[in-house]
């Protein structure tokens, strides 16, 4: 804000900004700054639901970390789940995005389609899956008869289950892809009518024209996919309940078990604080690795200007 | 900016004045249930009656269904702001934050009547002498079996102390791969709480009394035997493994005949009779020359320590368990066994089983009151008994593991 | 012939998309018996079409859709205004501890629920908000992390010499944010309604933690009532699964024109 040509009171200038902001700060002291330090302060504490609570410092942490092979189990066990789901998940969006994006006729049937499951929630969705991943009497199964496939142990089978993890949690893509669809349809289109008179092939305009351009929301959905992937809690729950034999066992499952199952809030606290810090640097790592490809038309990066 | 601020004001206002709550003028009970369906209704029903009584008081019945019971009941406790009466099963975890009712019973001895209570109904409440729930209703385990497909396949019925080895014989017969059928069906990750059962009627029990040790108890042989015999059933196709890759519950395929039996309780009936299922009901079977035992599931209501309305609360869990109450509950099983015997239950063919397994069911203390870590040990039994039933064998190795790796709870 | 190949594979994927959803629909007019058939049945013989009013009149759904609208349409107004104000903030200004506080904003997006579950609870028991729709709605005024990211995104696609020229002309930072701006997100911002309606049409932890008596319950509290550990009361599940799906479908059916036709570059040409 430094260099502006036009002369305005200073304090002004220092104002606007942090008022447009201000709901969220705001939000940030009432709902969620308390929260955050009263769980910090439980993963220090022995706290039960109800009943004598009893300080013990790093204690929680320590023994998640060294004597708790659950912890590193479900620690595992969501590192692989998301790297597979977040590539996954991003592609396919990006696909289904690009497939909309040319459609002529039905476009709009189409996108409803795709977006469908993302409106279906909770106990129906359960019901839905098992149907199809049922072994005996299954949607799934029974179309790969035809095929001449044997019966497939979907939700039974300890190294099948998280693949129909994965692919119950992609079938939700529907937000994603429609994000994407909406940065898609902002790109002009001058840019790809330059390109074709130059005699760019349509692959090099997806490369170099569209990809850059959609920069900001690949960044964003590839942010919010390792978010997801890692509290990825309900599908589980709910389909395998963390089964076959603690095959799909993910670390949100975990904390949440410490918190109802064993009603240990101070060790489901301190779960939730490696977790919490865990994804944080993942996400920044993103964040600093996608300034050097993704385009931003509007980034102030030279000094800035002020509004 | 200032019109940026007096829209989210405005907004703010808006919302807030289109939510103004009611003035309450009437006391207000509450009452969490985790009762769903026809059984909520019934709870609804009873507090309605109890409403009529008490002029100026309402009952909120308070139905957390689904899976969110638990997780309520955290958070209500966790901040301080319990409801006032609850059902609750997990004495030994809120002990602290509950009304011990020894005091209350004893003073009003003459008009709850406890003799009329089963004996081992009032044991699960229990905890280092002081009693935390008065019972409102419970159920023991029975077999249900379908007459329509007992008799298509020209199989005898089966009765009153039948054994394991009469249940595979019998099952065996109803498989038939076209059509998708069996005989039974083994859940892969039943309750623990309930999966008990079969240990104690085979002579062992998860964890000892003193609630310190688990080695040769939770695995020992007569345990692996339970689950071997199980694999085996699944091996053998006399059953059907539900809950691992079959995710459609037992109750669901008994329902469609796609099984011809099905182990099962009074959470099962009123589902049964809605389908139009034509039903029977056999005891739980023996393992040869032993005693059976059944769980006993109940259904008791405490009261929270910090309520403001300690003598309504007491008012309406004596209400619960008085014979009008008891008598409303028609979908698990009257807890006085005056009410029992007056509507019959205790010798009609449907009820009888359930009534005859709980006089020899008394014997055992479900786990989880023996130890505070016991749902930490669970999970890890979890794991080995599904384990052993989807690999259709092996459990000593898989018990032998959880024993191990639950060692660190026992300390 | 690409474009051929291209709606083939689009319906065949529609299709796979929609299966379930038909599925689900099927089993809310099954008759019991018919639920299990195997092979699966596609067009059953009998058609129960009562099972809906049936299942709705169960429980006092029509409270339950009360609240539910009630919750949805004053939370998304709020969430839709205070996320592009918040997020045109964080987009078009810079301050000192932006940065820090934008980090802070994506932060909030990483705590998992548990934890925050009972310091909520607390607070809002504290000031009297338990059992009342009010945890549910006005929390949505003071934007959602999700969501200003979101809406950040777009706006940095938006060049930068719009602003200025508006400028030129005298406009105020709020003037700018209000009149052109927001046109320009239309598209996000109807992304960000849609999608926060759905969350908050079928969020159904928060209802459970916060609210207690029948008389307050949402849509999704009302359909787990037909759920118990033992037991899933499948054809109403089915039933109002598929009731409660088609107001958001058609919401999502008539918003999606919108979100595209209005797209942020034809508009910045415009």
């Amino acid at each position: 804000m430094s260099h502006d040509s036009r002369a305005r009171p200073r304090l002004r200038i220092s104002l606007t900004p942090y008022l447009f902001i201000s709901p969220w700060v705001l939000g940030f002291l009432l709902f969620t700054l308390g929260p955050l330090v009263f769980s910090l302060t439980m993963s220090f504490y022995d706290w039960p639901v109800v009943g004598e609570r009893s300080f013990v410092g790093f204690g929680n942490y320590r023994s998640m970390l060294t004597e708790d092979p659950m912890f590193w189990e479900s620690l595992g066990i969501t590192t692989r789940f998301a790297l597979i789901y977040v590539p996954f998940n991003i592609v396919l969006s990006f696909l289904l995005a690009l497939m909309l994006h040319h459609a002529r006729f039905g476009a709009g049937f189409f996108r409803t389609a795709f977006y469908l499951p993302s409106v279906i929630s909770g106990v129906a969705l359960v019901m839905i899956w098992n149907w199809i991943y049922s072994q005996e009497y299954g949607l799934l199964n029974y179309m790969l008869s035809f095929a001449g496939v044997e019966p497939v142990n979907w939700l039974g089978d300890k190294q099948i289950a998280v693949v129909a993890i994965i692919i119950a949690s992609l079938w939700g893509l529907g937000g994603t892809m429609l994000i994407l669809l909406t940065g898609l349809k902002g790109i002009p289109r001058e840019l790809y009518e330059a390109a074709t008179v130059s005699g760019v092939p349509g692959w090099a305009q997806t490369v170099y024209i569209t990809i850059p351009m959609l920069g900001p929301m690949l960044v964003f959905t590839f942010i919010t996919s390792i978010i997801s992937a890692f509290q990825q809690l309900t599908i589980a729950l709910l389909l395998t309940k963390g089964g076959p034999q603690k095959a799909t066992y993910f670390f949100a499952m975990y904390i949440y078990d410490n918190a109802f199952k064993f009603y240990d809030m101070g060790y489901a606290a301190a779960g939730s604080w490696i977790m919490f810090l865990f994804v944080l640097a993942l996400s920044l790592l993103v964040m600093r690795w996608s300034a050097a490809w993704s385009y931003y038309e509007g980034e102030l990066k030279s000094g800035g200007r002020d509004a | 900016m200032k019109t940026v601020h007096a829209l989210i004001a405005g907004s703010l206002v808006a919302s807030v004045l289109g939510l103004a709550q009611p003035a309450v003028a009437e006391e207000v009970l509450r009452f969490a249930t985790w009762d769903s369906d026809e059984s909520l209704a019934i709870e609804q029903a009873i507090a309605r009656k109890f409403e009529e009584a008490h002029p100026g008081v309402k009952v909120q019945v308070e139905a957390y269904g689904g899976d969110g019971y638990d997780q309520k009941l955290a958070a209500g406790f966790g901040a301080g702001n319990p409801p006032d009466v609850m059902y609750m099963w997990n004495f030994p975890q809120y002990k602290t934050s509950l009304m011990p009712l020894d005091d209350l019973i004893t003073r009003d001895a003459a008009a709850l009547d406890l003799k009329d209570f089963p004996e081992g109904l009032m044991n699960a409440s229990r905890i280092d002498g002081k009693t935390y729930g008065m019972p409102a209703g419970f159920t023991t385990h029975v077999v249900f079996y379908n007459r329509d497909m007992f008799a298509k396949a020209g199989v005898e019925e089966p009765k009153a102390g039948w054994t394991w080895d009469d249940l595979r014989a019998k099952a065996g017969k109803f498989r038939n791969e076209a059509e998708k059928t069996y005989g039974f069906a083994v859940d892969a990750k039943p309750d623990p709480y309930d999966f008990e059962q079969f240990l104690w009627s085979n002579g062992t029990r998860y964890i000892s009394d003193d609630g310190k040790t688990i080695d040769g108890f939770m695995n020992s042989r007569e345990a692996a035997e339970v689950l071997d015999m199980f694999g085996d059933m699944a091996k053998r196709q006399e059953a059907v493994t539900v809950n691992v890759g079959e995710n459609t519950s037992a109750s669901a395929l008994f329902k469609s005949g796609k099984i011809a039996m099905l182990e099962g309780a009074m959470w099962n009936k009123s589902g049964l009779d809605e389908s139009g299922v034509k039903y029977g009901v056999a005891p739980l079977p023996a393992f040869a020359g032993k005693p059976v035992q059944s769980a006993i599931s109940i259904s008791a209501m405490s009261i929270a320590k910090d309520t403001k309305q300690a003598d309504l609360a007491w008012e309406f869990v004596k209400f619960y368990a008085s014979p009008e109450a008891v008598a409303m509950r028609t979908n698990d099983l009257p807890v006085r066994t005056s009410v029992a015997d007056r509507k019959g239950m205790t010798t009609d063919p449907v009820y009888k089983p359930f009534f005859d397994v709980l006089a020899v069911s008394s014997k055992e203390r479900p786990a989880f009151l023996k130890n505070p870590k016991w749902a930490q040990i669970q999970e890890n039994l979890a794991v080995a008994i599904e384990a052993a039933i989807t690999e259709q064998g092996n459990a000593q190795a898989h018990l032998d593991e959880a024993v191990q790796r639950s060692q660190r709870f026992l300390k | 012939m690409r474009k051929l190949l291209l709606h083939s594979a689009l319906t065949l994927l529609a299709l796979l998309f929609i299966l379930p959803f038909y599925w689900t629909f099927l089993s809310a007019v099954k008759s019991t018996a018919d639920l299990y058939q195997f092979p699966p049945v596609f067009w059953p013989s009998e058609w129960h079409f009562e099972n809906f009013a049936a299942s709705w009149n169960k429980l006092p759904f029509n409270t339950f859709l009360w609240n539910s609208t009630v919750v949805v349409v004053l939370s998304t107004i709020g969430q839709v205004l205070s996320s592009s104000l918040v997020a045109f903030g964080f987009a078009r200004f810079r301050f000192p501890g932006r940065d820090a506080l934008f980090i802070l904003l994506l932060a909030t997006m990483m705590i998992p629920w548990d934890v925050k579950m009972i310091p909520l609870y607390m607070e809002f028991n504290y000031i009297g908000w338990i059992n009342t729709l009010k945890p549910l709605i006005v929390p949505s005024y003071f934007a959602d992390a999700f969501f200003v990211f979101m809406l950040r995104q777009f706006i940095m696609t938006v060049p930068l010499e719009i602003d200025e020229a508006a400028r030129m002309d005298g406009a105020s930072s709020f003037d700018i944010y209000w009149r052109i701006h927001l046109p320009l997100m239309l598209p996000g911002l109807i992304l960000v309604g849609t999608f926060h309606f759905m969350n908050a049409w079928n969020d159904y932890l928060g209802p459970l933690i916060f609210l207690n008596d029948q008389s307050k319950y949402t849509l999704t509290l009302g359909l787990a009532l037909f759920k118990n550990p033992h037991d899933v009361d499948i054809t109403a599940v089915a039933a109002i699964t598929t009731l409660l799906c088609l107001p958001p479908l058609a919401l999502f059916f008539v918003a999606q024109r919108y979100i595209m036709d209005g797209a942020v570059g034809s508009a910045v040409k415009g």
